[in-house]
């Protein structure tokens, strides 16, 4: 087992002994085996590691989508492995925002309602100063004039950045990406971690896994994965 | 933009399918809608006439013979072998019954056919004051039911056709009829014929006390028909007894067969369509997994995905039954006016049972969906979206 010190004295995320183990066919693969890792507001953590190396399974774990075996997880101070569920969707809704390397927007929805799925959780329609909101984000990330296209209709680039700016949206306060520049040439990919960049600015956090070395270097701080453990 | 933009945005980008759905659905809705509204005026109908039948035993003259059509071609013309009955004996047998007071009209008949202006015309001989009885609905549109021996009262259909007036003569074998009065349009046989005093069709005709069949009326509340008929065939052994009422009822049972075919048709309908949208709704579950992921990923509860799908299945549902509803009201108009029943026939559109219609179509539906849609809320967020 290993631990990763405090880097920050109150840790707005914090992770201890995190295991999680498969089984695939029969046979279990335990993806961690007994990770720590905290994260404090404002922070900007990169997560990189061979492939299989447990980063997703990690990723998953913190960002409430993935339940580990054992293990404590507390944001804020709040225990989320006992959590409800009702719990985990609040956090989900609000505080919590995932990326993923593909985009993942909802096809048949334009940009703008994509970047809105958040509040149409109910009956409630979407309010003109949330609908604002959107479009302020948007246009954040330079999407001010694709608002109303499909995904289809869109760059992976200027998809990814739709997916950031749902983020935004609803004012995260935790990012999560998981290789967010994967897909992504170069270039594009550089304007999407300059996006990222900005963000621990603003108080929110970041934890990015990626194999983009140059990428990973843009974090305030880089943790390594191999075989499951933090090294 | 709320939770259902969701489902109905998803519903139209595979429009195909949508529309493939809703059209299932909708012919389902057509049929028994339609099917409810013909059937209760087809019903209603029946009814009316198994009331307003005066006459409801016939007794005629056995006949042994075989059909007197062959391959649609009707050979009425061509009978030679008419059988009769003895007018006196059988209104005397009948009218000697145990059951007496329950029969409250004997009406015998004799039916000849005549030339009028090389027109071949049915004239019935009846006994007016007994028809008159039987059948209540007539209704005299000129002149009079006949008082004097060579009156004839002549059936609407029958008029106009051989342009009959009031005081016309007919002639009748050695007499001569003269028109006393023509009766307004009656919606059966009468319509078609002429009718005259019984003893004046036998005198001109030579079939002196005959008569084809007698109708007679028996009062039918608590009717005991089936004992009259017994007693009737008893005191007229060789004569056909046939109670009129049978022949509605099975009309009417031929109306609840075809009733209850389409229904079923319907239902198999319906259910097909349930089954398609269960299916459907079932692979849509699998190509949508990222999607579900997405949404529980962001704090989209259990819940919601689930009522996602149900939404969606129910909208399609709710448009079916509100098209399906319509169409049918449309529908059973011509369905009507094809059967010959449009006229006097009122179908009420009910706004009430279009509601009802589609509210049980939504729930048809997403009661065909729940399985699928508990599917997709058991997906967890990680399985779906992490890309190993
Ligand atoms: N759902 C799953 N079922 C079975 N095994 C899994 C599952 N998810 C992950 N694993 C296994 O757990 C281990 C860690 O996988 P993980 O996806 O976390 O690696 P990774 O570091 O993200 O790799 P990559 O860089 O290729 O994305 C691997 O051996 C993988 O096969
Ligand atoms: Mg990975």
């Amino acid at each position: 087992m290993s631990t990763t010190p405090l880097t920050s004295p109150s840790p707005i995320l914090e992770a201890v002994g995190l295991t999680k183990s498969f089984s695939q066919d029969g046979e279990p693969t335990q993806a961690l085996k007994g990770v720590s890792l905290s994260v404090a507001p404002g922070e900007f953590v990169s997560l990189v590691g061979r492939s299989g190396s447990g980063k997703s399974t990690m990723l998953s774990v913190l960002s409430t989508l993935l339940r580990p075996d054992a293990g404590t997880l507390a944001y804020k101070g709040q225990d989320l492995t006992t959590a409800t569920e009702a719990e985990v969707n609040a956090l989900r809704h609000g505080d919590f925002a995932v990326i993923f390397q593909f985009h993942y927007l909802l096809p048949y929805l334009t940009a703008l309602e994509n970047t809105l799925l958040p509040f149409m959780r109910g009956l409630r329609p979407v309010s003109a100063g949330q609908r604002q909101r959107a479009l302020e984000c948007l246009e954040r990330v330079g999407l001010a004039d694709k608002a109303h296209r499909l995904p289809g209709q869109l760059s992976g680039g200027e998809q990814q950045r739709v997916a950031i700016a749902r983020a935004l949206v609803k004012e995260a306060r935790v990012l999560f990406a998981d290789e967010p520049t994967g897909s992504l040439d170069s270039a594009t990919g550089a304007t999407v971690m300059e996006l990222l960049g900005q963000l621990p600015q603003e108080g929110m956090s970041v934890v990015m896994v990626t194999h983009n070395e140059d990428y990973a270097r843009l974090a305030g701080r880089m943790v390594r994965m191999e075989d499951g453990l933090v090294v | 933009m709320n939770i259902l933009t969701i489902a109905l945005r998803n519903a139209r980008k595979k429009w195909v399918r949508t529309l493939l759905l809703l059209l299932v659905f909708t012919l389902g809705v057509v049929s028994i809608v339609a099917l409810g509204f013909v059937s209760r005026v087809v019903g209603e109908g029946l009814e009316k006439k198994l009331v307003s039948y005066g006459a409801n035993i016939l007794v005629s003259p056995k006949s042994e013979k075989l059909t007197v059509s062959y391959g649609g071609f009707a050979l009425g013309d061509m009978l030679f072998d008419v059988s009769y009955l003895d007018e006196a004996s059988t209104v005397a047998k009948i009218d000697g019954i145990g059951l007496r007071q329950n029969i409250s009209v004997i009406a015998p008949k004799l039916v000849v056919m005549d030339r009028v202006k090389d027109t071949a015309v049915a004239v019935v001989g009846v006994r007016f004051e007994q028809e008159k009885l039987l059948k209540g609905y007539w209704l005299v549109e000129q002149g009079e039911v006949p008082t004097r021996p060579e009156g004839l009262l002549v059936g609407s259909a029958a008029a106009a056709k051989l342009g009959l007036k009031l005081g016309d003569a007919v002639p009748l074998g050695k007499h001569s009829l003269v028109v006393a009065g023509i009766l307004a349009p009656t919606g059966n046989e009468d319509d078609n014929v002429l009718l005259a005093h019984l003893a004046t069709v036998q005198q001109a005709t030579g079939r002196h006390g005959q008569a084809n069949f007698v109708e007679v009326a028996a009062l039918c509340s608590g009717c005991p028909i089936d004992d009259i008929v017994a007693q009737l065939a008893t005191g007229l052994p060789g004569v056909e007894i046939k109670t009129l009422r049978n022949i509605v009822e099975q009309r009417m049972y031929s109306v609840h067969f075809v009733k209850r075919l389409i229904l079923s048709v319907s239902l198999v309908i319906l259910l097909t369509g349930c089954s398609m949208v269960g299916i459907s709704m079932l692979s849509a579950v699998n190509e949508r997994k990222k999607e579900i992921g997405i949404l529980r990923s962001l704090g989209f509860s259990r819940q919601a995905v689930f009522s996602i799908f149900c939404a969606e299945a129910a909208s399609i549902g709710l448009l079916a039954g509100v098209v399906g509803y319509v169409a049918g009201y449309a529908v059973s108009f011509r369905i009507l006016a094809v059967l010959e029943l449009a006229e006097g026939a009122v179908i009420a559109f009910e706004p009430l049972h279009l509601l009802a219609t589609a509210l049980v179509l939504a729930l048809l539906t997403s009661l065909a969906s729940l399985f699928p849609a508990w599917k997709a809320a058991a997906i967890e967020p990680s399985e779906a979206l992490v890309t190993l």
